[in-house]
């Protein structure tokens, strides 16, 4: 997969980032994911998705505030980034147009 | 109310700060503690524990391991070289011991007993042990190639003899 394609788990990592909008990190984006989706995904799942998204430039990420309930440690946030954002814009057009050009039949049983 | 079940269990905390790589350890344990704190207060202590050395084995990937250097560096210890070879082969064969444990999670497809890993774990350690004496006891770079290619051949077939019986020799119960 390079940099240009998202696979399906990335597609939706990517979109629930740009939903949590400044929130973003393993924990939430699980639960969002649970959820939203009715999906069971695990922690090593997401981080391994985040880790690569940041590696291809489609997210950024900053360490957060520590908290009691986790157990002083840490959190990474992650934000989309232009280029996240583009991919995608991009994805869904190219959604909406296989959409759009199923014809009008194919739903007449 | 007790201390002790605020906290998760310590061999699994210790698996996982022993195998992540130290520039993700903070967040990914932080993310842990997290996620074990809630089970908690969802499920109870016996469960939240579970839960969290599953997530400490499913976190046990590629990804999160990163190079492997960290996992044969101490600050308590001065290690020799070769203790330190010694120690990366096991840790391979560990990790390879450990796909068919985390696959089985995943898939039906991949069902060991308790039999087979513990076979396996002695056919892949003992190859490990073998593979180091022939480093250390072995000086020439040609022999050292030729041994180790033997040696994985004998390997990759006693392990397909076990898994397929390829041969119809009593190792696969012909």
């Amino acid at each position: 997969m390079n940099k240009s394609t998202l696979g399906e788990f990335e597609e939706i990592v990517l979109l629930i980032v740009a939903i949590l909008s400044g929130d973003a990190y393993s924990v939430t984006i699980i639960s969002e994911i649970e959820e939203r989706l009715d999906r069971n995904v695990s922690l090593g799942a997401v981080q391994t998705v985040l880790k690569r998204l940041e590696k291809k430039g489609l997210l950024t990420s900053d360490l957060g505030d520590a908290t009691n309930e986790r157990g002083g440690k840490r959190k990474r946030l992650y934000e989309i980034t232009a280029e996240g954002q583009e991919l995608l814009d991009l994805n869904k057009a190219q959604r909406n147009s296989l959409w759009n050009a199923i014809p009008k039949l194919s739903f007449n049983f | 109310m007790n201390p002790k079940e605020h906290k998760p269990l310590r061999i699994a905390l210790a698996f996982f700060n022993w195998y992540c790589h130290p520039d993700f350890r903070e967040e990914i344990e932080g993310d842990l503690m997290e996620r074990f704190n809630r089970y908690c207060l969802k499920y109870g202590y016996a469960k939240a524990n579970r839960l969290f050395v599953k997530d400490v084995l499913f976190l046990f990937r590629p990804a999160i391991i990163g190079n492997i250097y960290h996992l044969t560096h101490t600050d308590t210890m001065e290690l020799t070289h070769q203790n330190k070879r010694l120690i990366t082969i096991l840790a391979i064969a560990l990790s390879i011991l450990l796909i068919p444990f985390i696959a089985m999670g995943f898939t039906n497809e991949v069902n060991w007993s308790v039999f087979d890993f513990l076979l396996i774990g002695v056919l892949l350690f003992g190859a490990g042990l073998v593979l180091e004496l022939i480093l250390r006891k072995v000086k020439t770079l040609r022999y050292r190639i030729i041994l180790g290619i033997a040696l994985f051949a004998v390997l990759l077939l006693v392990w397909v003899e076990l898994a397929v019986g390829i041969f119809g020799t009593p190792l696969a119960g012909s």
